[in-house]
């Protein structure tokens, strides 16, 4: 089973970087095959990891605890159970996706999108705030306390100091309410600065994860399958 | 009904998100899960629908014998056989592992190897240096790039051994990710991050309205 894993996985290793000729019936093969096996991987894990414990085994309870209640049966237990049953809600406005399926009922989808937008909306603004703006922000400040306080070496407040000047150029880039003209003008250039350093950073970082990735799959046509031949 | 019910849910969970985060009540944080847990059984339906609308574009593909419509039964065999078998026996079942290890990730990685060429093809092209700008980035991702590996810190030894630094490639390009970089990427969070607010606050109060689209 697990030869025959090797051999399977360079076969499709072997068909994908057949691309880097032209694309080819090869190619498409295991491109397809990929879409297909990613897809049917979502709905079995979201299935299993999602609607299942969250939505079906309740109700299932549920629905049992409201048969040993209405037989008098029911015990402090099956009490708590019973609130299983309103995972009926949050199906049914799921299946009103389905909706979409209906020319005539399409309109109705709008239930559960509106839903998880809002959602999405409000579980956003407490979150981000605090993530991404306080936490960035007191990121900034605080090298600032400890220079107050001597604790840092020459290097640090030169880097604490850089890192605010180029945080509020870059700020200022993205201020688009004022002209860029003048000592506006001046600081956005500097923040352009800031920005292209990131930007090259970022790019040399994904060529870098992306040649390790080639590494490991050259390594895994050498090692693994040539290896299990010779 | 067909517009205001939606706009007024939108508004009702979005602001039952916002105050059950800042309440710490043992009521309010009940809310707060249950409203989690109703996001989590909605979502699967969303992707079930998804799944849906592929399978009918690939059967539109199939029945108009489109140009390699026979790709798309290639579709459905690797959607079916994890299906069936994924579904009746689980996601932690050896014969899904074994699909999983042995078909999916190699494909996966193997994709994402494959852009190690196009980046730098695309790199090429776009980073001629002809202004400051293009320069400034051209030579950070060099240094980043050089700096990741040990043939960067060896070239530094050897072609800049008058200077008064040791492996300064790898020095360097830690130098660069932690003031420089980190100083960009803090000013882009912080933009994006008033940006999602505001959008935010626009979708709960309805203002924004384009995701219940056109139509009464």
């Amino acid at each position: 089973m697990e030869v025959l894993g090797i051999w399977i996985a360079a076969f499709l290793t072997l068909c994908i970087f057949s691309f880097l000729y032209r694309d080819n019936p090869f190619y498409r093969f295991a491109e397809h095959l990929f879409i297909g096996l990613s897809v049917g991987y979502s709905i079995v894990v979201t299935i299993h990891q999602g609607f299942i414990p969250l939505a079906w085994e309740p109700l299932s309870e549920g629905v049992n605890a409201l048969q040993s209640e209405l037989t008098s049966e029911g015990t402090p237990e099956t009490k708590e159970a019973l609130s299983g049953l309103f995972k009926i809600i949050p199906i049914g406005i799921g299946l009103l996706f389905f909706a979409r399926l209906s020319p005539r009922h399409t309109w109705l989808i709008r239930y559960p999108i509106a839903i998880l937008i809002g959602f999405t909306a409000g579980a956003a603004i407490p979150n981000v705030l605090q993530a991404s703006i306080f936490e960035q922000t007191y990121g900034t400040l605080t090298p600032f306390a400890a220079m107050h306080a001597g604790s840092l070496s020459t290097g640090d407040i030169v880097g604490a100091i850089l890192i605010t000047i180029g945080l509020i150029c870059t700020l200022v880039y993205f201020f688009f309410s004022v002209e860029h003209q003048g000592p506006v003008g001046w600081l956005s250039k500097v923040g352009i600065a800031f920005l292209m350093i990131g930007f090259g950073a970022a790019f040399g970082n994904t060529v870098m994860g992306r040649v390790a990735l080639l590494i490991h799959r050259v390594g895994f046509l050498i090692n693994d399958w040539l290896g299990s031949i010779f | 009904m067909k517009r205001q019910v939606p706009l007024a849910l939108c508004f009702l969970f979005g602001i039952v998100m916002i105050l059950t985060q800042f309440s710490p009540h043992s009521y309010s944080q009940g809310v707060y899960r249950e409203v989690i847990n109703w996001n989590l059984i909605i979502n699967p339906f969303a992707l079930i629908l998804a799944v849906a609308t592929l399978i009918q574009t690939h059967m539109t593909r199939i029945q108009r014998r489109t140009e390699h419509w026979q790709y798309s039964l290639v579709v459905f065999l690797g959607m079916a056989v994890m299906v069936l078998i994924g579904i009746p026996l689980g996601p932690q079942n050896s014969y899904v592992e074994w699909l999983y290890n042995n078909l999916q990730v190699p494909m996966d990685a193997t994709m994402f190897s494959l852009l190690a060429f196009f980046i730098a093809s695309a790199a090429y092209r776009a980073f001629r240096a002809r202004t400051f700008e293009a320069t400034l980035l051209l030579i950070t991702a060099l240094i980043v790039m050089m700096g990741n590996v040990p043939v960067g810190d060896l070239i530094w030894n050897s072609v800049l051994s008058w200077l008064p630094m040791e492996d300064g490639a790898s020095k360097v390009r830690q130098w660069i990710l932690d003031i420089p970089n980190l100083a960009s990427r803090r000013g882009i969070i912080l933009g994006v991050s008033l940006g999602v607010i505001s959008q935010s606050i626009r979708i709960i109060l309805g203002i924004e309205r384009s995701y219940l689209g056109g139509g009464d």
